[in-house]
Formats: C-alpha cells, sequence, structure tokens
C-alpha cells in the first residue's frame, strides 16, 4: 500500500513540476519579449537620429547592440517554442510523404549549391500522422545540414523506409560533422559547436526535433557517416500515443 | 483624406509602441492630427469631448489595461455617433479569438505590431496608400 | 499572408474582365469568384453554391445600373457567419446617400475606382498590398 502510494504522489508531483516549468517558461519568454522588442526599437531610433555621418564606432557599437537584442529575442522565441511543442500545431491529419519532403526543401534558405539525394522505400506514400510537427523535424535536420556545411558543394542525403509500426528517416550530409567530446551537448538548448559569431543560429533545432520526437514515441541517433560528415536517424511510429 | 486631413486616434498603452507609431507616420509624411489615449476608457471621454471633428480612423492594442481594445470596440459600435468610425486593431496578439472577435466588430484591418522598426514603417506606408484611396 | 477566396459582385462585364487581368498581372495568389446580382452573391456566400472556404473578402461595386449591394451587405452583416466578412465598396459613381448608408454598416473601405483602367493596376497593387499586411481569422469551411 504505501509503495503504491508513494508511487503516485511522486505521479503526481512531475506531473504538477511538468506543468509549472511550461508555465513559467511559457510566460518569461512572452513577457520578456516586450521590454526586448522596445531595445530594439529604441535603438533603432537612436541610429536614425544620428544619421549616416555620425562616428562610425558608434554605429558599428548599435550594430552589435541590436544584433545582439535580435539573438536574445531569437532565444526567447527558442525557448517558447520548446515549451510549446506538445501544445500547438498536434492536429492529425493526412501526409503524403514526398510532397512533405519536398515543401520542407521549398522552405530552406541557401540551398543553391546543395544537391539534395532522396530514396524512398514506402508501401504508402500517404499516412495520418501529426503532419506539422513531423514537418518540423524535417525541415530543422535539413536546415542543420546546409547551415553547418563548410564545403562550396553540399550533399544532403535522405532516406526513409517503412516498417510496420513506424519510419525510419535518415539525413545526412558530408559536412564537417560533429567532434566526439561534444557529441552529447548537441541537444540541450542553445549549444552550438561554433561560436555563435561565427554562425549565426540559437541552437535550439535539434532540442525541439529531439523533443517532438521523443513525444511520439521515437529516437533520435547522432552518428558520423564514413566521411566524416553528419548522420541524424530516427523513428517516427505510425501510431502515436500523448 | 484629400482637402481636409482627418483626425486619428491612436488607442496604446506602451509608450515605445506610441513612439513607433509617431515616428513611422513622420516617417511616411503622414500629417494627420493624431490623438493618443493610454486606453479604451481615456479613448472614450477624448471620443465625446475632446477630438472635433470625430477622427475617422482609430487604431487600437487590444492588450490594455482598464479597458482593453475588444471591449472599447464593442462601446463603439454601440454608440449612434461613433458607430462607423474605421478602427485598426494593431497587436502584438496573434490569438485566432482575439482575431475573431475583432473582425465581428468589423475591424477595417487587423495587423501585427512587426518586429522591426523597418517593416513597421512599410506597414505604415501601405496603410496610409489604403487610407488615400477610402473615402471617409 | 492572404486568404484563400475573394468574392467581387460587380454586374459591369468590362470592370469584371478587368479586374480579373488586373488581379493575374499582380499575381494575386487568391481565387477570385464572381456573382453579378446580389442573390448570387447570396448564393455563392451560403447558398447551393457556397464557396468553400467562405471568403474574408467582398468587392462590391455598387451603384451600377440597379446594382445597389447595400441590400447584400446589409444581409451578410445579418448572418452569424457572415457578419464578419472584409466587405470593400467600390464605386464609380459619385452617390453620397449610398455611401453613408454603406459606412453605417461598417464596411472596411468605400472606395473610388480609377476611371480609366489603365489605373487599375495601380488600384488593385494598392489593395493586394494591404490585403497582405492585415491578419485574417481561421478559415472556416
Amino acid at each position: 500500500m504505501d509503495m503504491k502510494e508513494s508511487e503516485n504522489n511522486c505521479r503526481e508531483e512531475l506531473i504538477a513540476l511538468k506543468k509549472e516549468y511550461e508555465e513559467f517558461v511559457y510566460i518569461v519568454s512572452h513577457d520578456i519579449k516586450t521590454p526586448m522588442r522596445a531595445i530594439i526599437n529604441i535603438a533603432t531610433w537612436i541610429e536614425d537620429d544620428l544619421g549616416s555621418n555620425a562616428n562610425q564606432d558608434i554605429l558599428d557599437n548599435f550594430s552589435l547592440l541590436k544584433n545582439r537584442v535580435v539573438r536574445l529575442e531569437n532565444m526567447m522565441n527558442a525557448l517558447l517554442e520548446v515549451s510549446r511543442v506538445d501544445k500547438t500545431k498536434m492536429e492529425l491529419y493526412e501526409v503524403n510523404i514526398p510532397k512533405l519532403v519536398n515543401d520542407c526543401i521549398k522552405m530552406l534558405d541557401n540551398k543553391s549549391n546543395v544537391e539534395f539525394h532522396i530514396t524512398y522505400h514506402l508501401k504508402d506514400e500517404n499516412c495520418i500522422t501529426l503532419g506539422k510537427k513531423l514537418e518540423k523535424v524535417l525541415f530543422s535536420l535539413l536546415d542543420n545540414a546546409i547551415r553547418f556545411h563548410d564545403k562550396e558543394k553540399k550533399n544532403v542525403i535522405i532516406e526513409i523506409t517503412e516498417n510496420d509500426a513506424d519510419y525510419e528517416i535518415s539525413i545526412s550530409d558530408d559536412g564537417p560533422g560533429i567532434p566526439e567530446e561534444v557529441r552529447d551537448k548537441i541537444f540541450s538548448i542553445f549549444y552550438t559547436v561554433n561560436s555563435k559569431d561565427v554562425v549565426d543560429t540559437t541552437g535550439a533545432g535539434l532540442t525541439i526535433s529531439n523533443k517532438i520526437i521523443k513525444m511520439v514515441g521515437g529516437k533520435l541517433h547522432y552518428a558520423p557517416t564514413v566521411s566524416n560528415g553528419s548522420l541524424f536517424k530516427f523513428n517516427w511510429p505510425k501510431t502515436i500515443s500523448i | 483624406m484629400t482637402h481636409r486631413l482627418v483626425n486619428i486616434l491612436l488607442v496604446e498603452d506602451d509608450e515605445i509602441d506610441v513612439m513607433n507609431v509617431k515616428r513611422a507616420f513622420s516617417k511616411n509624411n503622414i500629417k494627420n492630427p493624431l490623438f493618443v489615449a493610454g486606453n479604451g476608457v481615456e479613448a472614450l471621454e477624448m471620443l465625446k469631448s475632446v477630438i472635433i471633428p470625430l477622427p475617422r480612423i482609430i487604431i487600437s492594442d487590444i492588450n490594455m489595461p482598464k479597458m482593453n481594445g475588444i471591449e472599447f470596440l464593442k462601446v463603439l459600435r454601440e454608440d449612434e455617433k461613433l458607430k462607423n468610425i474605421s478602427v485598426f486593431v494593431m497587436t502584438t496578439s496573434n490569438e485566432d479569438s482575439d482575431k475573431i472577435d475583432a473582425y465581428n466588430l468589423n475591424v477595417a484591418g487587423y495587423i501585427l505590431k512587426p518586429l522591426s522598426f523597418e517593416k513597421f514603417i512599410s506597414s505604415v506606408a501601405t496603410l496610409k496608400n489604403f487610407w488615400q484611396l477610402c473615402e471617409m | 499572408m492572404i486568404c484563400s477566396n475573394i468574392l467581387l459582385v460587380d454586374n459591369n462585364k468590362i470592370d469584371v474582365v478587368s479586374t480579373k487581368n488586373a488581379f493575374s498581372t499582380l499575381g494575386i495568389a487568391t481565387t477570385l469568384h464572381f456573382a453579378e446580382s446580389e442573390n448570387e452573391a447570396w448564393s455563392l456566400l451560403q447558398g447551393d453554391h457556397k464557396i468553400s472556404p467562405t471568403p474574408k473578402i467582398i468587392l462590391i461595386d455598387i451603384n451600377e445600373n440597379g446594382l445597389s449591394g447595400l441590400n447584400l451587405l446589409y444581409n451578410i452583416r445579418r448572418h452569424p457567419d457572415l457578419k464578419s466578412i472584409l466587405v470593400f465598396v467600390i464605386t464609380k459613381a459619385n452617390d453620397d446617400e449610398n455611401k453613408v448608408a454603406a459606412l453605417n454598416l461598417n464596411i472596411a473601405g468605400y472606395i473610388r475606382k480609377p476611371i480609366e483602367s489603365e489605373n487599375n493596376i495601380d488600384f488593385f497593387s494598392i489593395l493586394n498590398d494591404y490585403w497582405n499586411i492585415i491578419e485574417y481569422s481561421s478559415e472556416k469551411k
């Protein structure tokens, strides 16, 4: 009796804590946005009033100021997004997998020197799933593959295989790969392998993708490819129970 | 809006956003007299006695203290003298429920405050062109 | 981003063609539907040929020989599913009486159309820019 009771208490406490955490993250990131927007606006006004003839150092510093506040804003947005993963865009609808992949590719920036190699092993091209969530994961992984690539000509390989109970999806590239020492950190929010001055990104794409995949009952793995590029592989269950 | 410049009333409690509107108006050469109220209650007071003639355009936020934008809009639509003023909502709220409430009270447009000042200037430019097309 | 469907209520065939052309020249992505009378418009809004999803924007060209548009507007405003639609009244005429009546029914704009159809592109370009900066509530089937 005691064991059962304490188990229930623990579970209830866990649920309450989770709720409190998510509310906290939402409130913080939502309310902080207003004064942050104000800072960007005021910096822009001062820049504007100074005119282009002002001291270049001053103008440079305003540029830095605005850039850092935008970064702050992006981090807040990322935090907000992570906390809302299981709250928004949770509709189940029929998705055509090749079309979804193509739509994601269309939304990518800087894909001019990218060659996509896509292979499908599907019994049925359509499935009913959390379309917007799958789209988010695919887009984030593809976006990362391009954004962190170090070569002029980039190759991104997409492979989707349908199994009885799930889909196996892998996205790999011939980019620089992720050093072994930091592989366990890459799913932490805001972690970036390079300094944010080198590649401008909030570093939340993997965190959000990982959370979504866990939410639907799948798992996300990283492995290096033979050419020392990155391979991200995950399974997406056909039946989602949340 | 060709010969006589109509009065415009801005209902907004955030001083930064008020400044944004004033600056964007100035950048776009909008010379209409601009009146500012900090919330719905203040706006109604101004409409009752201060602003003469009555404004033909009201720009209003939704989240404000004392009386929010939707409540203000309801009172407006129930007043014979005020009900046909064109109202444009300018807010940070992306909630569908707010959009539905606003359009059910027949706002002429629902605009999300953009993140950058440059985008805001361009939105106001579009608004200005639209206002110039309209007979008020 | 603009909504899926716009309904144009206009019984002047030349104007309708010129509007269609303006939309296509400007590359306006939304689907344009046409009605020549208030009855036809009404059936497209909630009758047998209901447009789906319901248009969020209606353009009424009033004062064109028998089409006053005011009745339609009045009925739209009284219908629970349609009352929130943005209505723009476009006219070439100079009828103040209809203008006051329309304004009292909370239209989004009472707009004078250019007489010369060459200026139509600029005219619709301004409207299109405006439609692109405003938000719409989620579309209903």
